[in-house]
């Protein structure tokens, strides 16, 4: 599960799933609303009448910690979006180990607005919570 | 809310002592109002400066202008400056978008001569000047740009290889639109994959493409220096490094959060993460950082050469030759140079961060082109869609009190999140043509995330800064069209 916290110029994002692999998956999810095409440039692209065919990435993360890991994860999929027009659905398959992250993922390939400019560190965390784990990102937009 | 201790210390100026919290090593200070003060207060924004006050190295104060709001590391609208060797120089300092900034066009046409040619103008700008949205076969940079030229050029190499932008226009950009000290081979192939097919792009967020009419002119003498008189028709651009300096920001906070330890530095916040000037992270930092800022400057005179296109489209190639560029100033960038802080008799050498603030060097200062010596440096500083913005010239005490820096915008006011529960994107675009604004934006919730209710009011921030003695109101701008990211 995944909410948008109110912050005055960036977005803030907080996820609390039961497993470690799921933050991975929430944190796709929420970043799959972002990267969406637009629907104005949709139309004008022709997607709605041609449609898109579903195609898969390897996505693969290292970093020196978990929170760390977490925004290189999301930063692969921004690297993806911006230079691909690759806009993630789903994880397949996710290998996740204390300092990296690989994985299948599935999407389309669209137009996706350039809104997201980075994954920051300020305030990151992802920590165990109750029965399962909670992180905070903040996304530069 | 805000609970920091906060005084009054001198007209405009707010100071957070450093014995505030523990680790600040300088005091934190603010330009503002009791208005603007009590808006601030409302989010993080005190706490990210008192933060940068921590930093290794760092002098004189933390400084904030009236447009801070709550960012990421710094705040936004942050200034710090710091002092080889101890110093360090923070990649979260200067952001993610390195050399965001704004260009301002000036036609040789009033609005009068505008006349119903406005919303044709304002479709062709939109149709000319590409938002850059993701994805292969969809990206719009210029085509022949060698991207190791940019980076260590700037728009220089868009002039001598595809002959974009002239000798004039790279007089009057900050810093003549290269930081000496680029090194293409300091920027990861990443970052030029991300940037490759990217200039002349505009990108997202808040960024954005105006035209614009002077509505009042403050300053004759000023406004005659930079060629603008009450009607004629502007055209402002604010963009920055897009995808490039996005991706070296990312890579040099990662790389010095990961050496923290061996340069024995502890940080409230690992965003904040930094190394010193001196050290071969600072410098290798610094050397991708001026790159990328050159591929700002190039992006924004590529822009600039877009419009002008739009312009000889729909106005005809006597108004697009004279079409001038009146200035580009950087928003997000650290520069070595020499201040004397505290009023200290001898200039020394310092790392000036400016996270969301302008320089705002005075008149006689020797960086300035010399057709602006005289009145000081121009500043644009952008309101929102539907309110003004202004011209600004330099003035002496801002070398005095914030390292020549004055503000660079608005400031947001309301989250995205908020301002959608408010403004609904098609109503904002009705009204908005009700003012006479032409509006083409991406999408209507990009649109109503910028909506004016998101804003702080410019009129008051620019009031502050030239009370304070950073920067004097030289014209007022009101926007004709917008063309939104």
């Amino acid at each position: 599960m995944f909410r948008w916290v109110d912050n005055t110029a960036e977005l803030e994002l907080e996820i609390e799933a039961s497993t470690k692999e799921g933050v991975f998956a929430d944190a796709l999810a929420a970043l799959a609303e972002l990267l969406a095409t637009e629907p104005e440039v949709q139309l004008r692209a022709g997607h709605e009448r041609e449609g898109r065919p579903s195609v898969t990435r390897r996505v693969s993360a290292e970093a020196e910690d978990r929170p760390a890991l977490l925004a290189a994860w999301m930063e692969e999929l921004v690297f993806l979006a911006e230079t691909q027009g690759f806009e993630p659905l789903a994880v397949q398959a996710l290998e996740l180990g204390p300092r990296s992250a690989k994985a299948t993922v599935t999407g389309r390939l669209g137009r996706p607005p350039p809104l997201v400019k980075a994954v920051t560190y300020h305030r990151l965390s992802f920590a165990p919570a109750g029965d399962g784990y909670r992180a905070t990102v903040v996304l530069d937009v | 809310m805000s609970e920091f201790p906060i005084k009054l210390v001198d007209g405009q100026l707010w100071e957070i002592p450093a014995s505030a919290r523990a680790g600040m090593r300088v005091p934190a200070r603010l330009f503002a109002d009791r208005e603007l003060l009590a808006a601030i207060e409302q989010d993080r924004s005190l706490e990210q400066l008192a933060n940068v006050a921590t930093l290794p190295g760092i002098v004189e104060a933390a400084l904030a202008m009236p447009d801070i709001h709550q960012g990421y590391g710094f705040p936004v609208g942050g200034v710090a400056a710091t002092e080889p060797p101890e110093g360090v120089v923070s990649p979260g300092g200067v952001g993610y978008d390195i050399n965001c900034g704004v260009r301002l066009l000036a036609l040789p046409i009033g609005v009068e001569d505008l006349g119903d040619r406005r919303k044709p103008l304002v479709h062709e700008l939109s149709r000319q000047v590409p938002v850059g949205t993701g994805g292969k076969g969809s990206r719009q940079g210029i085509r022949g740009a060698n991207l190791d030229r940019v980076l260590e050029l700037g728009p220089r190499a868009l002039l001598e290889d595809l002959g974009i932008g002239s000798e004039e226009d790279l007089d009057l950009t900050e810093s003549g639109g290269c930081l000496e000290g680029a090194v293409p081979g300091s920027v990861s192939a990443r970052a030029k994959e991300r940037g490759n097919d990217q200039i002349g792009t505009l990108g997202s967020g808040n960024h954005f493409l105006e035209l614009q009419r002077v509505d009042r002119v403050y300053d004759e003498a000023a406004a005659n220096a930079y060629r603008l008189r009450e009607g004629q028709v502007t055209i402002l651009i604010h963009s920055g490094s897009r995808g490039l300096g996005h991706q070296v920001c990312t890579d040099f906070v990662k790389r010095m959060d990961s050496q923290l330890a061996h340069y024995r530095i502890e940080l409230p916040d690992r965003q904040l993460s930094c190394a010193p000037v001196s050290s071969p992270d600072g410098q290798a930092y610094l050397a991708a950082m001026s790159a990328a800022a050159n591929f700002a400057w190039a992006n924004r005179a590529a822009i600039a050469s877009r419009a002008r296109g739009a312009v000889q489209a729909v106005l005809g190639a006597r108004v697009a030759r004279g079409t001038r560029q009146v200035y580009d100033v950087a928003h997000n960038v650290a520069k070595l140079e020499r201040h004397r802080p505290g009023g200290d008799s001898e200039e020394r050498e310092l790392c000036v961060h400016r996270k969301g603030a302008t320089r705002a060097f005075p008149p006689g200062h020797p960086e300035l082109p010399e057709v602006y010596r005289a009145v000081g440096q121009p500043v644009f500083i952008p309101g929102s869609m539907g309110t003004a913005s202004f011209v600004l010239a330099g003035r002496e005490r801002s070398l005095e009190v914030s390292f020549g820096t004055t503000c660079h915008g608005a400031g947001r006011r309301l989250s995205r999140t908020a301002v959608r529960k408010q403004v609904e994107g098609g109503a904002l675009r009705q009204r908005l043509e009700q003012q006479g604004i032409a509006v083409r934006a991406l999408s209507s919730r990009g649109l109503a995330e910028e909506a004016p209710e998101a804003y702080k009011d410019v009129e008051r921030v620019v009031e502050v800064v030239q009370a304070a003695g950073l920067a004097a109101k030289v014209v007022r701008l009101r926007p004709i069209g917008v063309i939104k990211g």
